[in-house]
């Protein structure tokens, strides 16, 4: 007990730290998963590609490469040229998850607009509205309840993926876990008790919510 | 009539059109200039990709035998939540909320700083007890003095996916239509040779391409277990791009590495991508 209140505040900065990360990574995930998913649904080549490469390839490597690669080896070609402050722990870490997060995104988003009966954008095209129109009024606030629960629980993988910046010493929940059981070798199993808990405390809730909401949500439809 | 043959041409393209042709030769010359950025690395290739090569087979290795026992736990996972026994309902589904609120680094370092610092404090070794079991086959020199690292490394990665296993094959059993039980329980059979003939073998086909994906971020995730220092891809590219000098060659050596991981991972979403058009779907 004596090594759990003696640990607390540290722990407790750390899972705030994960909250920050996760509350700037995720909007700018959705923000680039839009302009992504945009992108892959346009007709034209030269749009949807470039989109399509960007989100096989970041979901076909792990998040911890992608770390590695934005920490250690861009930071070593900014190096180079003194801008190397700039990539720290903060800022490698929410670039990864919001880059990664964004090609995850843009598929919940092209899903979500894909399920939006095609009617729809049949009937107000020849009603007369232009596709900006008929995109931003008819088809995007039918999609978006379709997406909320997936982007809940994305929200959920992204707090716990967020332990992935303790690898290149960022300051969130897993790092400091690291560092207090570095320094406590002889008793660790509080400290990794205390930190299960506290996860379990950021992401149950949310998971409950949305569980509820999607359930609320199919009785709906 | 001549003015009207020439008003009825066809309208210019639209200039985003055009845009696409214009974009096929950059994208043949961001094509090429990617082949000539790996050619110029040839000398690091020759030298690195047959060790990176062979780390890649230990990260294949290392997730097959992680996902035998994933399905193992997955299936004790999902018949305890599926059972009428009420107390082994309740534990499946704690073991179910905990390991998936929970990171997976958080896991694998509990598993090996916590369980593992334990069990050794009283006086079990993973490396000891294989090492002495070796011996008994005279080969004791191919355990690896990583092993703790290894058998902790593939316990949490497996307990971590047979949670989220459980989960798929509790869904798979559930979508089994329940009047397949009813007619082959009244047909005379007892309810495990329901589960074993009628039952399982449909659930598995439906599994089958949520299967393949977690699959997938089963290696995907194998790539944590470089902070436990098991010598697999990712520890082995960073270990080789950490003393290069010239930074340029270090941020190539990372783009290998992930070119490797993407290959395998791709192929692999090819094949589950196929899957998911032919099974996924009850009969």
């Amino acid at each position: 007990m004596d090594i759990i209140a003696q640990n607390l505040p540290a722990f407790l900065i750390g899972a705030r730290n994960t909250l920050i990360y996760c509350f700037v990574s995720f909007p700018l995930a959705l923000l680039i998963g839009l302009i992504l998913a945009l992108m892959k649904g346009s007709p034209f080549a030269w749009l949807s590609t470039p989109s399509r490469i960007f989100i096989e390839v970041v979901r076909s490597t792990p998040i911890i490469t992608q770390i590695f690669l934005l920490y250690y080896g861009i930071g070593a070609i900014l190096a180079n040229y003194d801008l190397a402050q700039y990539d720290n722990a903060w800022v490698a870490g929410i670039a990864t998850l919001a880059l990664n997060y964004a090609a995850y995104e843009a598929e919940v988003f092209r899903a979500g607009f894909l399920s939006v009966d095609r009617g729809q954008t049949e009937a107000s095209l020849s009603l007369g509205l232009t596709p900006q129109q008929n995109f931003f009024r008819i088809v995007l606030p039918q999609a978006i309840p379709l997406m909320i629960p997936p982007f809940v629980n994305d929200f959920i993988y992204m707090l716990k993926d967020s332990a992935i910046v303790s690898v290149i010493s960022g300051s969130e929940l897993t790092s400091v876990l690291q560092l207090k059981v570095f320094q406590n070798p002889a008793d660790p199993l509080p400290l990794f008790a205390l930190a299960i808990v506290l996860y379990l405390v950021m992401s149950l809730p949310t998971s409950y919510v949305a569980r509820t909401f999607e359930r609320r949500l199919r009785a709906a439809l | 009539m001549e003015q009207a043959i020439v008003k009825a041409r066809p309208k210019p393209r639209n200039w985003r059109v055009i845009l696409d042709y214009v974009f096929y030769v950059v994208l043949l010359a961001a094509a090429g200039g990617f082949i000539y950025y790996l050619y110029s690395y040839r000398l690091i290739i020759a030298r690195y990709l047959p060790y990176l090569l062979q780390a890649a087979g230990l990260t294949i290795g290392l997730s097959v035998v992680s996902a035998i026992l994933a399905i193992i736990f997955g299936f004790i996972g999902a018949m305890g939540r599926l059972s009428r026994f009420a107390p082994l309902r309740w534990l499946a589904t704690v073991y179910v909320e905990v390991v998936r609120g929970t990171p997976i680094l958080v896991q694998l370092l509990f598993w090996y700083f916590g369980i593992g610092e334990l069990l050794s404090s009283l006086g079990f070794d993973p490396y000891n007890a294989a090492f002495s079991f070796m011996t008994l086959l005279q080969e004791n020199s191919l355990v690896p003095i990583a092993f703790d690292a290894f058998f902790y490394g593939v316990i949490g990665l497996s307990f971590n996916y047979g949670a989220y296993l459980t989960e798929v094959f509790r869904t798979g059993i559930e979508t089994v239509d329940k009047g397949q039980t009813e007619a082959s329980l009244s047909l005379g059979l007892n309810s495990r040779q329901t589960m074993r003939h009628i039952i399982l073998p449909q659930a598995l086909r439906i599994t089958l391409p949520p299967f393949t994906n977690y699959f997938i971020t089963l290696i995907q995730d194998s790539a944590l277990l470089s902070i436990l220092g098991v010598t697999e891809l990712e520890q082995t590219t960073g270990s080789f791009a950490d003393p290069l000098l010239n930074s340029n060659d270090k941020l190539f050596m990372y783009i290998l590495g992930a070119m490797i991981y993407f290959v395998i991972c791709y192929a692999l979403a090819l094949v589950a991508r196929y899957l998911e058009g032919r099974m996924g779907r009850a009969y």
